[in-house]
């Protein structure tokens, strides 16, 4: 079939590790540390340092990732040696859903790990399912491949509407999904959108909305239709499902834009989105979309429009100090536009939500994104 | 001090002054005075062995003649001492203040000389019963009653038959009142316990009021070597000492007075001395000699370079014979035994101090907690405890430096034995030692150097069981690790992977250094950024 010419498949770099790749880079970790046992050493396994101190900003790929800076994880070293043997059950454990063909939520894998030491000894392998999460990411880490790879799946989140045709090849079927017939509700974008799962649209460009109910009043609209887009809804903060979806989309050269609340969890919502997160810093050039543009709400949205300015909130501390620390990040302070916003927050102490565009009237927002894109009304 | 008592009574005789003033002998307290009274037997046999060259046996017992009042017993010490000459008996028994012990520099027992006649004068007063002796010198047994004329401070000798022998020794025995016999930390059967320990020559065996028989075997083969009679050491001599000394003294010229009457003063220190002290004149009658003169003479010893008291004069227990008492008694996990080198006190008197640290092992077992033992001249004090130099000096010590929290609560036995040739006691019971401040000196020194090698001790122990904590905590998860490691690396080799493991976290905390292990744990913080992802 020449579907991919069609449409193009959308992928990223990562999507060609074959789970045969993923099963050999799993088993190497496990010979690695065998060699190293036969030379009458103790295992080890080197990972990425994830902090603050080594993320840095990638200027050419516009996104966050990690520095060069590692750690050698020790098993003979007495505060390591129990996360040691926990990241080798959580490795030997994701194989074996590889090898089964079976996906699991990281609950699922916290509770097949779930069991005692031994008769003898009072301990479990894994009390929280925090301890297994964290490990699930120095693996990522270490062994350079996605959770989604190692058949783990994490809750959905986020829902797409708008011309997009999805072909979902799951538990032993093949079944197409039309985005444009979803009704009320929408697709829900899953965990993993990258294995056994392919994605063709025919949209002009990408809107993600911050909120649902934002989401819902577009829906309603029929927006997606009238432009010819992709409206997408994040639900709060992206998953990785839906910021992979939204880089597979951007690689297919789709605009993205974002509309968000023009407070501190609307802005940290979108540079996630953009440039990705501290916290998955090694996955950013997977994840980020520096493509992605803000069309608002912005503050200069408030001077424009007067009705807006009876239905600004004050700014609560968090959004200030959120705003004040965006003012130090070098890859916004290179943004004037940016700057000159956050700015004007911390001169004005106020903030505004994207609900307050339906203030006037319910079908305002529409007119308000429409007229931003042709106008080219966004920040970076 | 004794001194001033026997100053103060010219008039009455000694016995009269004691008989008043009994609890200055030591007897106060049932428990005390019946230790007291074993003390006083047992101390001059060991001394009477010792200056005979025999390793003295010696036989205590203790029979309860009254078992209702609890309060009426006979004690009989027997030793294979060289026996005592029957001119000399009532001396020996029954006049206060006998031998010519008192002004001789000579480290020994009982040191002033009341002892054995004070237990006649006590059997006496308290029950009007004579002490009967049985001596067994040169080829003739001897039994005699002993008595003492209390006013004309005389021994009244009543001998009861004589007849040849070829044994030798002494036994004494008499009957005594408010005395109690108790198996305690102050009674008899600990002291004899403490006697055992500082004389590892000595065989001593007690029979007490039930019978039951305990005896504490020699451990060493060698009688202790005899310790010399010395002069005082110029350091340390007051002015007054210096003028009593030169008064009784019979040289003509002050150099010669000095060079005879006090050790380590040669010809050329006496020269050594005329540069110093140039106004004093060395070749007058010592007998001339003024306050000021003497005063001088003492502040330019204190110039001179001095050789250090003669050791000769100051036979310690030694390291060894410590040890091995020590094992023998307590068998304790460790024992530490520390010597120092003599010094002199006041009036350049020599002492020394050695000390033993006995930690763990047997002292658990027995229940044994933070125990001082005070020995002087290796005469074990059991009485006036918090009064001591000995005990203070302990008590003053942080254990805590040494590893132990609390010495009360620690499975512990200190010994100080003090060796001198006058020890300075508190009064004439002989139970505590002055705080002299170059003896509690000594004593710290003597204690803190055995306390630092227990800390060692101690804290390598604490080490070996942090390793063997970490060792365990490692070992929990080598099973689970070696079958996923297989599992993950599909080699099914788990069994092979838990030897080799096992065998690699045995070899790494075996090992005493565990610096390496220090740099790894700070690292652990690393994932963590203040950053929620929102997801989940």
């Amino acid at each position: 079939m020449n579907v991919s010419e069609a449409y193009g498949i959308l992928m990223g770099k990562v999507i060609l590790m074959t789970e045969k790749v993923v099963k050999e880079k799993l088993e190497g970790l496990g010979k690695r540390m065998i060699k190293e046992i036969e030379k009458n050493e103790g295992p080890t396994f080197e990972t990425v340092l994830r902090t603050k101190s080594n993320t840095i900003f990638d200027e050419s790929e516009g996104c966050l990732r990690t520095g060069d800076k590692t750690e050698t994880r020790k098993f003979l070293s007495v505060a390591q040696a129990k996360t040691f043997m926990q990241t080798v059950a959580v490795a030997a454990k994701t194989k074996k859903f590889i090898s089964e063909d079976l996906h699991a939520s990281i609950r699922s894998l916290f509770y097949q790990l779930k069991f005692t030491l031994g008769e003898d000894i009072d301990e479990d392998m894994f009390a929280e399912q925090s301890e297994s999460n964290a490990l699930i990411e120095d693996l990522e880490v270490a062994l350079g491949i996605k959770r989604e790879d190692l058949h783990l799946t994490t809750e959905r989140k986020g829902t797409v509407a708008g011309p997009i045709i999805i072909k979902d090849k799951f538990g032993g079927e093949v079944n197409t999904i039309d985005g444009t017939a979803m009704g009320r509700s929408g697709w829900g974008i899953p965990s993993d959108v990258d294995n056994d799962i392919e994605f063709k649209t025919t949209a002009d460009y990408v809107l993600v909305v911050e909120k649902d109910a934002m989401w819902q009043r577009l829906n309603e609209d029929k927006f997606w239709k009238k432009e010819n887009c992709l409206v997408i809804t994040p639900k709060g903060q992206a998953s990785r499902g839906t910021r992979r979806l939204l880089r597979k989309l951007a690689d297919k050269k789709l605009p993205i834009y974002c509309f968000m609340d023009c407070d501190a969890w609307g802005w940290y919502i979108y540079w996630t989105i953009k440039t990705g997160s501290m916290n998955l810093a090694y996955l950013g050039h997977d994840f980020a979309v520096p493509e992605a543009r803000f069309l608002g709400v912005s503050m200069k949205d408030i001077r424009e429009f007067e009705f807006l300015q009876k239905l600004t909130i004050t700014a609560k501390e968090v959004d200030v100090k959120r705003a004040e620390e965006m003012l130090e990040y070098p890859w916004i302070s290179r943004h004037a536009d940016w700057v000159a916003e956050l700015k004007e927050v911390l001169k004005t102490k106020k903030k505004i939500e994207q609900d307050a565009l339906q203030g006037e009237r319910l079908t305002f927002v529409g007119e308000y994104i429409k007229d931003k894109i042709a106008k080219k009304k966004w920040m970076s | 001090m004794a001194e001033d008592i026997f100053k103060q009574f010219k008039e009455h005789s000694v016995a009269e002054f004691f008989k008043k003033n009994r609890q200055m002998l030591g007897f106060s307290g049932k428990v005390r005075s019946m230790t007291i009274i074993v003390h006083e037997y047992v101390t001059n046999s060991l001394d009477a062995c010792e200056e005979a060259g025999i390793l003295p046996e010696i036989f205590v017992q203790v029979e309860e003649l009254n078992k209702e009042t609890k309060d009426h017993y006979r004690i009989t010490v027997k030793d294979n001492g060289p026996g005592i000459p029957k001119s000399h008996l009532g001396k020996a028994l029954g006049q206060m203040l006998a031998g010519t012990k008192f002004h001789r520099y000579i480290q020994q027992r009982g040191q002033q000389g009341i002892g054995a006649a004070a237990c006649t004068m006590y059997s006496y007063i308290t029950t009007g019963q004579k002490t009967k002796a049985i001596t067994c010198h040169r080829g003739k047994k001897l039994t005699a009653d002993i008595s003492i004329d209390f006013k004309g401070n005389k021994a009244v000798v009543e001998e009861t038959s004589e007849e040849p022998t070829e044994e030798t020794g002494l036994l004494v025995t008499a009957e005594f009142k408010d005395v109690r016999y108790e198996r305690s930390n102050q009674g008899v059967y600990e002291y004899l316990r403490r006697t055992a320990l500082a004389n590892p020559h000595c065989t001593i065996t007690l029979m007490d009021p039930n019978n039951e028989k305990s005896v504490f075997p020699r451990s060493v083969e060698v009688n202790p070597q005899k310790p010399f009679e010395i002069k005082p050491h110029p350091l340390g001599i007051t002015t007054h000492d210096l003028l009593e000394f030169a008064r009784v003294n019979e040289n003509r010229k002050v150099s010669s007075f000095l060079q005879n009457a006090f050790s380590r003063v040669s010809a050329a220190k006496v020269d050594e001395l005329r540069t110093i002290c140039t106004e004093v004149d060395f070749d007058k009658d010592p007998h001339e000699l003024s306050w000021e003169d003497a005063e001088k003479i003492v502040k330019s010893f204190a110039k001179v370079k001095w050789i250090a008291p003669a050791m000769d004069s100051l036979v310690p227990i030694g390291k060894e014979r410590i040890e091995t008492s020590f094992r023998n008694i307590f068998n304790p996990e460790i024992i530490v035994v520390t010597e120092r080198s003599p010094r002199v006190y006041r009036g350049g008197i020599p002492f020394m101090v050695e000390a033993g640290i006995a930690y763990g092992g047997g002292l658990v077992a027995a229940e044994k907690k933070g125990e001082v033992m005070r020995f002087a001249n290796r005469v074990p004090l059991l009485f006036d405890n918090s009064g001591c130099v000995i005990s203070e000096t302990i008590k003053s010590i942080e254990w805590n430096r040494y590893n132990m929290k609390n010495f009360e609560e620690e499975p512990v036995a200190v010994l100080v034995n003090l060796l001198s040739v006058h020890v300075p006691y508190t009064s004439a019971g002989k139970q505590a030692i002055s705080n002299e401040e170059d003896v509690a000196d000594e004593i710290k020194l003597a204690v803190m150097e055995a306390g630092r090698t227990i800390q060692r001790h101690l804290s390598g122990k604490r080490r070996a069981h942090e390793i063997a904590t970490k060792r365990k905590v490692i070992s929990r998860y080598i099973n689970q690790l070696s079958s996923d490691l297989s599992d993950l690396a599909g080699t099914k080799n788990k069994k092979d992977l838990l030897a080799r493991l096992e065998k690699i976290v045995d070899e790494k905390y075996s090992q005493e250094d565990l610096g390496e292990e220090k740099g790894e744990v700070a690292t652990k913080d690393s994932a963590k950024v203040d950053e929620g992802e929102g997801e989940e």
